[in-house]
């Protein structure tokens, strides 16, 4: 499911041109006519994330030598075709280029101007400073960085007022052409952190789109240490609390809550706590620091694994050696940590290339436990773990756990079906998926069978068994609808059994079933439909 | 941040049809000379397919039946002494 939503969010550059039109209520021209307006005709400029090149062919007119960046080849495509096509090519070199890797590509003060439109609100939190730091050292000490964007106003009321009146318009936007911006935060402080003067030259949206002019202060010296580290803690509140019963029944359903990755600190670490590495998943970080809170004093490095947990996340490429790398490089730890020791979680190494990272970082990395409620005793134990922690199990709980998250999604899947065209079977529906579920989630150690689809055999004779001694003693159904009831309950029962095979690392992937699920699914459904009219079975 | 490149509708299939086919016929193929006895198999198996022989500083796979075919060791042995596939 998650693969067809983000294939539905994919950014197409003519749609993306529209939407920001219409966010922007058409007034982003007027502040392009100023950024011109600052450049010489001589001078070098970088612009980053050109996007579809609205920005750049203002440009083009007028500067000497145009380097345009974005991370998307089809926005690069379309940007360089477009300035083709009015001959203001010449002078820009388009390249794809993520932009917190920058330094790799450019000397250090090689640039008069860094133009950026939307694009910096693009960027987590942490990418932003990384970025704007990065910007500094580009820069001639006489450059300008100009950053055009979208910002939040400042002070709750007026950010509350702004997100209600904007909120239709985003939310039309969005539908249409599947843009959106993400408006930066306090990001004069940002600016001022990163080493620069910032000026406001041009507002307009009520204040909610500026345009700043950045000059590098001459002295700035970069702070080694964090000087604001961000702590974390274990705080159960209401909103923790429906967080998890979200989690708890349709934790498959993206968009998935997710944590700003990033460094945070847990109780009161120093230059030689041991550095753990997390994927950014609300509940996955939460799970980690609760165990942590009030015991151990270590870094917390959450990792952009798209709001993924580590073992999904790592089997499905989202939380990579790359992803790490990226989110240690912009932490800063290279720079001031001493212990220089990683802890990896165990549940990741399906996906994450362990020496890889100790090659470009020089850093211990060790694998963690598999729970995050064996950490502590891990660091007490001097970073050895024992075999229960290396050891994935499937206690009741985890198995009531899953069972449920498996259950709110595909409990939608079949229940709307059967109420729109089968309204009179929802109870029965309802009642046989909790029941078989919750039973399976009950019995599975008990249940004889090496994987899931083995063990759906004996669950359903169990189930089948049930519901003909509640057809005996209870209810009074004729032939034809035991039968049909039994088709039902069998149909349910390899569905159950088969799928909850993923919800666990206990046994492969659930995908190892589908083949067999398809074919069990074509001989029950011929067998509802056409059996009782064969053998001239009525009611 | 690094944009999520989502593959297209066919080999989204073609990627699940062949998951579907092979996932249940994977195993595990080791070639014990080349082992370093870094022990990184043992390291990240979540389903204890690895021992650990004291004497000789090399690892047994054990885990037949038991192995998931999740990857992990195979991507971790740095001696490239660990494969998974359809035997």
């Amino acid at each position: 499911m998650a693969t067809v939503f983000m294939r539905w969010l994919e950014r197409r550059p003519a749609t993306y041109e529209r939407g920001i039109r219409l966010l922007t209520l058409g007034r982003l021209g007027a502040f392009y006519q100023r950024i011109q307006a600052e450049i010489g005709a001589e001078d070098r400029v970088l612009e980053i994330g050109c996007g579809t090149g609205a920005l750049t062919r203002q440009l083009a007119a007028k500067a000497a030598k145009i380097e345009a960046l974005d991370v998307s080849a089809d926005m690069l495509d379309y940007a360089s075709r477009d300035l083709q096509a009015r001959g203001l090519s010449a002078h820009v070199r388009f390249s794809r280029m993520d932009a917190l890797t920058l330094d790799s590509h450019f000397a250090a003060g090689s640039f008069d101007i860094i133009v950026s439109s939307l694009a910096i609100s693009e960027l987590s939190a942490l990418g932003q400073e990384h970025v704007l730091r990065l910007c500094r050292a580009l820069l001639k000490p006489s450059g300008s960085l100009f950053i055009l964007d979208e910002h939040e106003p400042e002070g709750p009321g007026a950010r509350r007022i702004s997100r209600l009146i904007r909120a239709p318009l985003r939310l039309l936007t969005w539908l249409l052409t599947r843009t959106t911006t993400h408006p930066l935060r306090k990001f004069a402080q940002k600016l001022a952190s990163a080493g620069f003067e910032a000026e406001c030259l041009q507002q307009g949206l009520a204040g909610t789109l500026r345009l700043f002019r950045a000059t590098p202060l001459a002295s700035f010296r970069l702070k080694e240490m964090p000087a604001l580290v961000t702590h974390v803690q274990h705080r159960p509140n209401l909103r923790t609390r429906v967080q998890d019963l979200w989690a708890l029944f349709f934790r498959v359903i993206p968009p998935y809550p997710s944590v700003e990755p990033g460094l945070y600190a847990i109780g009161d670490p120093d230059t030689a706590s041991p550095v753990l590495v997390t994927g950014n998943y609300d509940l996955t970080v939460r799970r980690v620091v609760a165990p942590l809170d009030r015991r151990s004093d270590v870094w917390l490095l959450v990792v952009d694994s798209a709001g993924i947990n580590v073992w999904c996340g790592a089997g499905g490429g989202f939380l990579t050696a790359e992803r790490i790398l990226g989110a240690f490089h912009m932490s800063g730890l290279e720079r001031w940590h001493e212990a220089k020791r990683m802890i990896l979680p165990q549940l990741c190494a399906n996906g994450v290339d362990g020496d890889l990272i100790r090659a470009q970082t020089g850093w211990q990395v060790h694998w963690g436990p598999v729970r995050a409620v064996d950490i502590p005793d891990y660091l007490e134990n001097n970073f050895e773990k024992t075999e229960a922690m290396r050891t994935v199990r499937f206690p009741l709980s985890d198995r009531l756990e899953m069972v449920s998250a498996t259950l709110g999604l595909y409990g939608l899947m079949i229940l709307v079906p059967v109420v729109i065209f089968w309204g009179h079977l929802f109870w029965p529906a309802l009642i046989a998926l909790l029941g078989i579920s919750y039973f399976y989630a009950l019995a599975l150690p008990w249940i004889p069978g090496r994987d899931g689809l083995l063990k759906s055999i004996p669950l359903a004779f169990i189930v089948l068994a049930g519901m003909l001694v509640y057809s005996l003693v209870i209810g009074s159904y004729d032939p034809l609808q035991l039968f049909r009831r039994g088709i039902g309950v069998v149909a349910l029962s390899v569905f159950v059994a088969a799928e909850m095979q993923g919800m666990s690392p206990l046994m492969r992937g659930e995908q190892a079933n589908w083949g067999w699920e398809a074919l069990i699914a074509l001989v029950l459904g011929g067998a509802y439909w056409l059996l009782p009219g064969l053998v001239g079975w009525s009611a | 941040m690094t944009e999520i490149t989502s593959p297209g509708w066919r080999e989204l299939l073609l990627e699940h049809w062949h998951l579907a086919r092979t996932l249940r016929r994977l195993e595990i193929v080791f070639e014990p000379e080349r082992c370093m006895g870094l022990f990184e198999c043992y390291e990240v198996c979540p389903v204890e397919c690895w021992r650990i022989l004291q004497d000789q500083d090399v690892v047994e796979f054990i885990g037949a039946g038991r192995c998931i075919a999740c990857n992990a060791c195979v991507l971790q042995c740095s001696a490239g002494a660990i494969e998974l596939r359809v035997v």
